[in-house]
């Protein structure tokens, strides 16, 4: 589903030459909920944006879904962003003068998809997330982790593959944190392969897998009881 | 049209809404005053375009005092104009009391009936010979032009009027509206509500003086030379003669008759030029005032975007990393300022009838031709959105990784 094979990404400027990811090799399976780890500068947040065909890679094969990365133009990995993949931020990303239900509207729209299917998907969707009641109000008006579950609810209405997420509890206290971690599992349960990369060694123990990068690299991808914890810089 | 985001763009317009508003209200004003401005320009263009009928490019004038208790003014002009029309390269030669289109003449009052009560029709006056066809260049389309023996001298102070006239179509229509102006010749028409002239020729089109005049079609020829010390004489000559002519009959002129002072030689073109000075002003300026006004417009198109486009950075790259192409951040923001263009145009058409209808009121201009409004409304759509591609095409190229920074 997702292979990464001695996958490297170096960022060079006139002076130094950065390798954020070098020989980089994973797998992801369908159905999976892999947690991936690791300190500050490790390359967790590089892998996550190539793994969501946010960034480009310098060398290596990215195959996602059978389809070769390397060879698709902007506009194809849009649409397989758009249709294989949902996306949660750290720092929720909504759209601050939308409200809820035109915030979970967003990659629908970019799908082409007519009134009533995206009505339908986004008002499933907030409820799913406990927010159906509050499609009219806007981001401001709702707590972090209200937030959060907006944004999970805008990932789910694509109807993803693949959900990426990028320190989702970052953000949020313990509580809202054990929620969010919560409504993930519930997801991946039903199906939907979960990538999310993580400083909180808790939240990776409640995953199936993990994944511990150091240096751009995978070091080790043993059973999360056995893993080294992250740094928590 | 799920892709066009129209009622999203619309919902958060609402709530940010004080920089689209301003740039809506400085379309409206811009739309306002284009408008209007290409409207009085196109007016005066026309009114600058209008034919005098005279063979404008190779006639010129000239002003001839003489001084002296020797002088004999009959003699003289009629010498002169002798002189005039033998020089190779002139087509004619005339004495005439003013210039058309340069801002001098005589005019008069008409009238169809004796009387006082009589309605009259004003109308400019040359004073010219059986040349005159020939030198100002108008054709007789009815009747007959003067001949030589219709010519007579009007002393100082004289009074009284020829017997007969030469009149412009526009003038024939306007004394006697109710019949074809063919018929006019041979129609006696009164000066100083008592003193008849019959009307012997009808001529295509000669132009009064006054530029600026409702009348300026109106103009009637009577066969006559003024005794005068001081005489304007119009020389009409052949194609690319017209300058060599002038500086050559000055000096034969003078030669001549050196007891006399020969001033003001004016081609037509000049005095064209000097007659429409003013409006040729207002064309540049109010061109100048167009152009600045669209341009600060634009600017403050590619501004206003610029700002949102700086501000939602992150908005956008979250948007594609959601699956947005580069299209669609690009139809975004040009959809964007389309919605503010189109609230700032109907503002715009308003305003634009509304100024139009105080300009009718207070400068008598006439009504604003009704298409002038939708080219005001493209052209200022055009402008907007090539002000917007700017920045949606920079817009367009903020990586979708920026989704996942922090700070």
């Amino acid at each position: 589903m997702l292979i990464m094979t001695n996958l490297e990404k170096t960022f060079r400027t006139d002076l130094v030459e950065t390798h954020a990811l070098r020989d980089f090799n994973l797998e992801v399976k369908e159905g999976d909920f892999v947690s991936v780890t690791g300190p500050s500068g490790s390359g967790k947040t590089t892998f996550l944006n190539i793994a969501g065909l946010l960034e480009s890679y310098t060398g290596g094969t990215y195959m996602l879904d059978d389809y070769n990365v390397a060879t698709l133009n902007d506009k194809q990995r849009s649409r397989l962003r758009n249709e294989k993949i949902g996306f949660i931020f750290q720092s929720f990303n909504l759209i601050p003068d939308l409200n809820l239900f035109d915030n979970v509207d967003v990659p629908l729209r970019y799908r082409g998809l007519g009134s009533a299917e995206r009505k339908k998907r986004i008002t499933e969707s907030l409820e799913k997330v406990g927010l159906g009641n509050r499609m009219k109000h806007l981001p401001s008006q709702l707590s972090g982790g209200q937030q959060q579950r907006v944004a999970i609810a805008r990932a789910l209405a694509g109807e993803p593959r693949f959900l990426l997420a990028d320190e989702p509890t970052g953000n949020l206290d313990s509580q809202m944190a054990k929620s969010v971690m919560t409504l993930l599992k519930e997801i991946n349960l039903q199906g939907t392969t979960i990538i999310m990369v993580t400083h909180d060694p808790e939240l990776a123990m409640q995953t199936s897998r993990n994944v511990f990068v150091k240096d751009g690299k995978i070091c080790d991808a043993a059973d999360v009881h056995t893993m080294p914890l992250a740094s928590n810089q | 049209m799920s892709r066009w985001e129209l009622g999203p763009i619309l919902r958060a317009m609402t709530r940010n809404k004080v920089g689209a508003i301003l740039i809506a209200l400085q379309i409206a004003v811009t739309m306002t005053i284009i408008v209007n401005a290409a409207y009085i320009i196109v007016e005066r263009h026309t009114m600058m375009q209008r034919d005098s009928g005279l063979d404008e490019q190779n006639s010129f004038y000239l002003t001839t005092t003489g001084f002296g208790a020797d002088f004999e003014p009959k003699r003289v002009i009629t010498e002169d104009l002798d002189l005039i029309r033998r020089t190779p390269g002139v087509v004619d030669a005339i004495q005439i009391n003013a210039i058309p289109i340069s801002g001098g003449g005589w005019s008069m009052s008409l009238t169809t009936e004796t009387g006082d009560d009589a309605d009259d029709v004003n109308t400019a006056n040359y004073m010219t010979d059986e040349h005159g066809s020939n030198a100002l260049d108008f054709n007789i389309i009815a009747g007959s032009d003067f001949v030589a023996s219709d010519v007579r001298w009007r002393e100082r102070n004289q009074t009284d009027w020829p017997d007969k006239a030469l009149v412009t179509k526009a003038l024939a229509e306007s004394l006697f509206p109710e019949s074809p102006w063919q018929e006019s010749v041979g129609k006696t028409v009164y000066i100083a509500e008592d003193e008849p002239v019959i009307i012997t020729g009808i001529i295509d089109k000669l132009q009064a003086p006054w530029i600026g005049w409702s009348n300026l079609e109106h103009a009637m020829i009577t066969p006559e030379y003024l005794v005068s010390e001081s005489t304007r004489y119009f020389i009409r000559t052949e194609p690319g003669q017209r300058d060599r002519l002038m500086a050559e009959l000055e000096s034969t002129l003078a030669d001549k008759y050196p007891n006399r002072i020969i001033r003001d030689v004016t081609t037509l073109t000049d005095t064209r030029e000097r007659s429409y000075r003013q409006h040729s002003a207002m064309i540049t300026i109010l061109t100048t005032v167009m152009f600045l006004l669209t341009l600060v417009t634009a600017v403050g198109i590619v501004g206003l975007t610029s700002f949102n486009v700086n501000r939602r950075k992150k908005q956008i790259g979250t948007r594609r990393a959601l699956g947005a192409t580069q299209g669609a951040i690009i139809r975004y923001f040009m959809l964007e300022n389309l919605l503010i263009s189109a609230g700032g145009l109907l503002l715009g058409v308003v305003l634009t009838i509304a100024l139009n209808m105080a300009l009718i009121e207070w400068f008598s201009i006439t009504a604003l031709d009704w298409f002038y409004i939708p080219i005001g409304v493209v052209v200022l759509w055009v402008v907007g959105q090539l002000a917007v591609l700017g920045p949606a095409l920079r817009a367009s190229r903020v990586p979708p990784a920026i989704a996942t920074r922090t700070v």
